[in-house]
Order: structure tokens, then sequence, then C-alpha cells
């Protein structure tokens, strides 16, 4: 008998992971009690903000807090979830806009999902595949995310706030039934 | 017609084949790695196999000294040469960059491997012309065992996790091996900490290598303006800050070293004089910082203002390497900042023969 080939990836070894929980979703957002989660991203702050003005504006939402990711290439830290899990209703998380913040805006949504918040992460659309290989590894395969298109960093002040109206009902359907 | 000495080709193909079936290579044929292959590599180190050695946290993965082993040997490594592809990645993974979201970076950084001491004619690493390769098997498959690692242990594979736009030429090859015998400065690994003759290794994430070439003068102080004019270059600058380094020439090296320029002196021109006017940055719409990150700002009030890009000596590291046969230097653009941490090759723990 020959010897086997060996495996380079370890994976053999790793159980599979559960399927990721989704929260409950709202029947709409009226009243809801909004978390802006920023990864820093150039124009993810004024993205983010519009978005949340205008849920205020037309959904009656309260934007009530707004973090900023230190890091936007790892998730966000436990202890920034808890915060924003106590005091919010839902979550929106963006921009991905790179190789690993786009994976990790994926990565923050599902983490906010087991905390029981729906949340909308916002992708540029040029990073769909490693959001959505991000999703496979935490156990979400098929995990919806709301995407704009590609580029986001060179957008004017203006161009901004129309992409922020116009993946705006791509947020509500996320967050609600 | 064979003899029974030699190897069987077909049966080579088809476990190259295997491997680039189960996507585990990085577009080159594989060494096929097997168990008895393995051992050997693992009896050059006494760590346990089971150790884990680097983690990503971000996509719940990891290395052991186990895996590393099975990656280097289809790298194309030695057994031998595995205590320096253990200290490589231990070097990375101290790299802030590489612990955080280096490996999935549109910029698709190379990791710069520096080797110092004997173990450099130990294990047959070139020290001389073509020091950023190719052509010789330890500086190759060091490098490239790293880049394995990273795509089979950390599952960070182009096009799925690894968004590199266009990546850079060199990536997982360079592995550079100090001329110390030809440098006329103390090696890196010396400057970092390690006592004088160790073997040692450290690595940093390069975005690319541009080459200065001036061979024809001898003023050295020519050769540093035409190094910082490349380290200055606004197409690099993304930060308020940058990190540079400077692998010089032996001839380079030895002109600086003959003025009286130290290592350190040089750092320090380098700090002072790299940099560009607000005009400059300007024109290429990146005179205005938003917190660290460089934006298009219309403000001219700043055009005449020199800005220094390079904060500390530590931005500006300086590495020897290539051959005395022309006045040829690199400047290695580094990815977010070089720690310098040196990691010295322990003693194999036995005689080991592949």
């Amino acid at each position: 008998m020959p010897n086997p080939i060996l495996d380079p990836t370890g994976t053999t070894a790793t159980a599979a992971k559960a399927q990721a929980p989704r929260a409950k979703r709202r029947k709409d957002l009226n009243g809801a009690t909004v978390g802006l989660l920023v990864n820093t991203k150039q124009n993810a702050a004024p993205f983010l903000d519009e978005v949340g003005r205008l849920l205020a504006q037309r959904y009656g939402a309260t934007v009530t807090m707004a973090r900023t990711k230190v890091n936007f290439a790892a998730p966000a830290p436990e202890d920034l979830v808890k915060e924003m899990t106590t005091s919010c209703d839902v979550i929106i998380t963006g921009i991905g806009d790179c190789g690993s913040c786009s994976a990790s805006a994926v990565a923050d949504g599902i983490a906010f999902e087991a905390a029981g918040l729906p949340a909308a992460a916002i992708c540029s659309d040029a990073f769909r595949v490693t959001a959505d290989a991000m999703a496979d590894l935490q156990g979400a395969h098929g995990y919806r995310y709301a995407t704009t298109p590609h580029p986001v960093a060179v957008l004017t002040p203006d161009q901004v706030r129309e992409r922020a109206a116009v993946v705006l009902d791509d947020v509500v359907a996320l967050l609600t039934t | 017609m064979t003899d029974d000495t030699t190897p069987d080709p077909d049966a080579a193909q088809a476990a190259i084949e295997y491997c680039y079936d189960r996507d585990w290579s990085d577009g080159l044929p594989l060494v096929p790695a097997s168990q008895p292959l393995v051992d050997r590599f693992l009896a050059t180190t006494t760590r346990n196999p089971d150790e884990v050695i680097g983690e990503l946290e971000q996509v719940g993965r990891n290395c052991t000294v186990y895996l590393a082993a099975v990656n280097a040997a289809m790298a194309g490594c030695r057994p031998e040469y595995f205590p320096v592809v253990l200290a490589a990645f231990e070097a990375l993974m101290r790299e802030r960059a590489a612990r955080g979201g280096g490996w999935q970076s549109t910029s698709g950084p190379a990791p710069m491997i520096v080797v110092n001491g004997p173990i450099r004619h130990e294990l047959g690493f070139n020290t001389a012309g073509g020091a950023f390769g190719p052509g010789f098997r330890p500086n190759a498959t060091v490098a490239r065992a790293i880049g394995l690692i990273v795509r089979n242990a950390f599952g960070i594979r182009p096009h799925v996790l690894e968004q590199a736009t266009q990546g850079l030429p060199g990536r997982w090859s360079i592995c550079l091996a100090e001329n110390e015998e030809e440098s006329p400065w103390p090696p890196f690994a010396t400057e970092g900490g390690q006592p004088e003759g160790a073997s040692a290794v450290s690595a940093t994430l390069l975005r690319t290598c541009e080459f200065v070439d001036n061979r024809h003068t001898p003023d050295p102080e020519q050769v540093l303006w035409d190094v910082a004019d490349t380290i200055s270059r606004t197409g690099s600058l993304i930060f308020k800050d940058t990190s540079a380094g400077v692998v010089f020439c032996p001839e380079h090296a030895q002109m600086l070293a003959g003025a009286g320029f130290s290592k350190q002196a040089v750092q320090e021109w380098l700090i002072e004089h790299c940099g560009r006017t607000g005009a400059d940055l300007r024109r290429a719409g990146k005179n205005g910082l938003r917190g660290i990150a460089r934006f298009a700002d219309p403000d001219t009030a700043a055009d005449g203002q020199f800005s220094r890009i390079l904060p500390s000596r530590r931005h500006v590291p300086i590495v020897v390497a290539g051959a005395r046969n022309a006045a040829i230097s690199m400047v290695v653009r580094i990815f977010g900042e070089w720690s310098g941490t040196v990691i010295p090759i322990p003693p194999t723990p036995a005689k080991v023969t592949s």
C-alpha cells in the first residue's frame, strides 16, 4: 500500500458549525432603536448616518447609538456587541468595502442576530464573494445583506446621501418581516 | 528504460494532480506530502505537533506545527528548513497587519522574510546575487511554505476570502538571506536584539519593491536623494505616516559606510529628507488628513509646506542583500509597520538527514 497523501488544511478534524441563529424580525421600525456600527472605512459614517436619518424620518425609528469599530478588519469585540444589544432593537453595520472589512461586517451582522437583534450589514457589491464566504464560515449559509455599487470611498456627500436612499428599502426588508 | 532506482514519473504526476484537484495548490505543482516525509520535518523541532502557532480569529482557523510541516513539505522545503519556516511564520504572526486583515486585503501584500546567521550557509540559502529570487531552493520554498499555510491552514484563498485587487510580483517568494559578509553594518537580527552570530529570522508584509539604480555617482548623498525620491512617491502614500525599508546592495551600503554613514545615520537622513510638499500631495489628491487617512482637500494653504512621512527609525528598516556587482538597491514598501521582531532559530534536536 502506498502512503496516503496528507491534507494540508486541517479542516477534516473541525466539527461542522451549527446553523447560526437568526433573530426574530420586527413588524416595522416604528419606535425601534437603531444602532449604527461604523467600521471607519471612507464614507461609512456619513452613509450609515444618512440611513439612520431616513429610517427616523420615514419609518419612525429612533437612532440612539452610533459606535465605531476600532479595527475594521476584525469582527466587533464582544463587549461592543453586548453594549449595542442592550441599548438597541436593530443594528445596521458597514460599509463592507475591503477584503477583510466586508467579511467582518457580515460576521458582525451574524453576531448580532445570535444576540437576538435583527441586523442589516451593508457591503459594496464588489465584495459579495468574500461576504458570502464569511457567512458560510459563520454557519450562516445564504445570509442576506444589503449591497451598494462599488466604489463607495470616492463618493461626494450628495452621492453618499443618494446611495443611502437607494439602499434604504433593502435595509428595511432585512430588518422586518 | 529505467532501473529500479528511478522514481515513477507517472505516479508522481498522478499525486500532483491529486493535490490540484483538492485546491491545495498556489498554482504551481506541490510535493505530495506523506507521513514519513512530514515526520522528518517534525523531527527538526522539539515543539509538539499539536501546538497552535498561529490563529486567525476572524475566520476561525488556526495553524499547528503539524499543519505547518505538511504545507512546508508540499512547498518543496527540505526537512531541515522547517525551523526557518516556523521562525518566519512566528515572526509574521507578531506583525499586527498579518494578524488583522492583511491576508484578506485588497492590497495583496507579500511577506518579506529576512534570514540571518550561520543557518544561511548551513542550509544553502542564497546570500548574494538575485536576492529577491528566483533560483535557490531554501529561499524559494521557505517563502512558498508561508503562502501555502495561509491558503490551506487559514483557508484564505484568492477570489474568496483573499481579495487582492492586483496582488504583487513576488508574493510568497521573497526570502532574503542578508549578505552579512559584504555588509558594512551589523546584521538585521543583531539590531533586533539577537547576539552576534545568532541564526534568526524576521518578517513583515510588503506592498511592493521598487528599485533604485544609481551606479554613476561617487557621492553617497546623491544616492540617498535617489532613495528618498522613491520612498516619497505619492502613489504609495495612503496614511499620514508611511513605512519603507531599504534593501541596500553591498556597493551602496559600502559607499555609505565609507563616507561615515552608520545605519542609524542613513535612517535619520531619510527621515529628514523623505516627504512631499503640500502642492505635490494636493496634485495627487492626498493633501488632506481625515484621522490618519489621506484625502483630497481643495485647501491650498499648505502648498508650500514640506511634510515628512517617516516618523521614526523603526519606519525605515535597513537590510543589505544582493551581489556586489552593481549599485542597485531596493525600496521595500512595508504594509503597516514592521515590528522588527526577530525570532531566533533554536538548535535542532537531532541530526536530520534528508
